[in-house]
């Protein structure tokens, strides 16, 4: 690529100091990372109004489209987008007002920057930094304070509740979802997600979700249940708090949270693909019978898989949208707390006597 | 000056501000929240002497679980601001007897008198290592195996914060219902359903 | 090391910037700003809002919370010792038996005891 750019091109890059070269190198990875990420959380909202749609047999959003063509509504995400951007973003008089509107700011900030250490493919991380699993649970913790004040900051009844209930949700399925993590961890000796993914290189039968299988799902179901996605959104509940922490939120500071929730989802659906499915891996690697083929390029890792996976489980949490009711509070608690914490501690400690037997799967 | 001196000096400033912003809100829940950024700065100057695991750990209990707890507390809870400046005369004494023990202290230890500990030339400057060091494998390998035995009392120490919090804040309702899942799968239709059977009565 | 740490620093300034810039470009500039006695007051499904919203609550919530503590700092331990298992073998396995052994006592006594019920 170099020899094909112009020479004035060149000198005005070497004309840089190379600290400023190396930021701006980062600042344009980051730019190559959250615009598709805004990009996906828009039309993720459209997918998941012509998903919900099919599966409830209507038709979903098909009006708005581009330059007089309907294009099955593909428009809708942006309109949707602009519509927000002109209405006004109301401040109750009772408001604490400089909480109120850094609440959405705080929800926003850490859904996007736990995308710092997400890998891509091979060698493709913006930050290849070490510690990368526990970064991302540091961040999804903080994730809980956009929630808790926006909800005091409101000084509306139902943010109130909504808040609390959160709160202590997000509290207890974190803990099952951090011991989940640490049967990941045992399994590849590395916090790395990078190191994680390649731990699971060897074909279909290596990736983590067979030997972990009880932690997939409790990380999975732990991952709705982080994002206040249903069957678990009672935070939002709105046949009974209307819409929950945001009650009182509109035009730009609503589509903050709104953005910030889709992240999230998408996040965790990245994350579980990496740690379970192999991120990058392919499924057919290993298949020797594809050799000499045309179809061997199935077996080489690629982004494609990677996206593949994450789209799955994407579609995951729509459809558990469409197909499950809403669970009571004090079921989402028991399952939190009686069903998902008895379910990892067994599995670690099983996890370490195979480990140390070198039994089946588990052995290194 | 280099860019990590720069950081440092960022961040400790940033600390700074933030600790001063705990004592100084009359409002308890932005002296929480100031307390959340204070967290914040003190994980990126861990980070900083590359204490990577302590650093992220700082914020994943600190700013993700304690700071929680706060604000849980200090939001619902009505705290009259009128009454806590009544006493504040009455404690000034003893706040500033701790302030200033505290800063003898600090002195004692950092400052020209005192014994010189930053004398020895491996705390002058912190070690750099290289981009695949893993400061929490290191950790690792002493913390369960060479220092086995603070690790156990550890757990103790969690043990009894369990059972203390449960018995201070455990408090059960006389007339709440409660439902056991196990016992409502194992209902049989005979425990509820009496099929009766009885001659049909004759009209009057 | 720090090397790599530049990255997520830059990251987390730009992911605040995004949030700060979009609210305050969509919601103060582009957006009107008309505000009216009926429209600020919180939503109460057409009540007057008749007492501060912000009350007290069960203290079941501060007990959840505390134990969320407990738990969280048993993973902090849990993490170094996942990653360094295979350096440390038997003892180090011995060595977090005896320490969640020690906890799981205390999961069962919050479980005999009720506190993880809720009404």
């Amino acid at each position: 690529m170099i020899e094909y750019t112009p020479d004035f091109l060149i000198n005005f890059w070497n004309w840089f100091p190379v600290d400023a070269q190396t930021v701006a190198i980062i600042l344009g990875k980051i730019v190559l990372i959250l615009l598709p990420l805004i990009l996906s959380v828009a039309y993720v909202t459209y997918a998941e109004r012509k998903v919900i749609g099919a599966m409830q047999v209507r038709i979903g959003p098909n009006r708005v489209g581009f330059f007089g063509f309907r294009l099955w509504g593909l428009g809708q995400p942006i309109a949707d987008t602009v519509k927000l951007m002109f209405k006004e973003v109301i401040i109750p008089t009772q408001a604490n007002k400089y909480l109120f509107l850094i609440a959405p700011i705080l929800s926003i900030g850490p859904a996007l920057a736990a995308w710092a250490v997400i890998p891509f493919d091979r060698g493709m991380a913006l930050a290849n930094v070490d510690a990368g699993l526990l970064y991302v649970l540091a961040l999804t913790s903080i994730a809980v304070y956009g929630v808790i004040i926006a909800g005091w900051a409101s000084n509306s009844k139902y943010a109130i509740l909504s808040a609390l209930r959160s709160g202590a949700q997000i509290v207890a399925y974190e803990i099952a979802m951090g011991f989940a993590l640490v049967g990941v961890l045992m399994a590849s000796g590395s916090l790395n997600l990078s190191a994680i993914v390649e731990g699971q290189a060897g074909g279909m039968s290596s990736w983590y979700f067979i030997p972990l299988f009880p932690l997939f799902l409790v990380y999975f179901i732990s991952g709705v249940a982080e994002t206040n996605r249903a069957p678990f959104d009672v935070a939002e509940g709105e046949s009974e708090i209307v819409a929950g922490f945001h009650v009182e939120y509109s035009g730009m500071a609503f589509a903050l949270f709104f953005l910030a929730e889709y992240a999230n989802i998408i996040l965790i659906s990245a994350l579980t693909a990496l740690m379970f499915l192999g991120g990058w891996l392919s499924p057919f690697e290993g298949f020797t019978f594809l050799e000499g083929t045309m179809f061997e390029f199935l077996r080489e890792t690629s982004l494609i898989w990677f996206l593949g996976k994450t789209s799955f489980f994407i579609f995951c949490f729509l459809w558990f949208r469409a197909t499950f009711p809403r669970y009571r509070y004090d079921q989402i608690m028991r399952l939190g707390w009686k069903v998902f914490i008895p379910i990892t501690i067994i599995w670690i400690f099983v996890e370490a006597v195979m480990m140390l037997a070198k039994v089946g799967p588990w052995a290194v | 000056m280099t860019f990590i001196d720069l950081n440092f000096y960022f961040f400790s400033a940033l600390l700074l501000a933030a600790a001063l912003g705990v004592i100084a809100s009359k409002n308890p829940v932005h002296s929480a929240l100031w307390l959340v950024l204070s967290f914040f700065s003190c994980a990126a100057l861990w980070l900083l002497l590359e204490a990577e695991f302590l650093g992220i750990v700082l914020v994943l209990v600190y700013v993700g679980a304690v700071m929680v707890l706060f604000l849980f507390v200090v939001m619902m809870l009505d705290i009259n601001i009128e009454e806590m400046r009544k006493g504040f005369v009455r404690y000034l004494p003893i706040g500033a007897l701790v302030a200033l023990i505290l800063a003898a202290q600090m002195i004692w230890v950092v400052g020209p008198i005192g014994p010189d500990i930053l004398d020895d030339e491996s705390l002058k400057q912190a070690v750099r290592h290289g981009a695949d060091y893993s400061n929490t494998k290191e950790l690792g390998r002493v913390l369960y195996t060479e220092y086995v035995l603070p690790f156990e009392i550890a757990s103790i120490i969690l043990l009894v914060a369990i059972v203390a919090a449960i018995s201070l804040t455990l408090r059960r309702r006389k007339n709440t219902k409660y439902q056991t899942p196990s016992k409502q799968i194992q209902v049989k239709r005979d425990d509820r359903l009496r099929i009766v059977k009885m001659d049909a009565e004759a009209k009057e | 090391m720090l090397e790599n740490y530049l990255p997520v620093l830059i990251f987390m300034a730009v992911g605040l910037i995004v949030g700060f810039v979009l609210l305050t470009m969509g919601g103060f500039m582009l957006a009107p700003h008309k505000p009216d006695e009926a429209k600020n007051s919180p939503f109460e499904c057409g009540f007057e809002a008749f007492e501060d919203s912000r009350m007290k609550f069960d203290v079941r919530y501060y007990l959840v919370a505390i134990l969320f503590i407990i738990f969280d700092l048993e993973i902090a331990f849990l993490v170094p010792w996942a990653i360094v298992l295979e350096d440390i073998g038997l003892f180090g396995v011995l060595s977090m038996g005896i320490f969640l052994g020690v906890l799981v006592i205390g999961f069962i006594y919050e479980w005999k005891k009720g506190a993880l019920e809720w009404e």
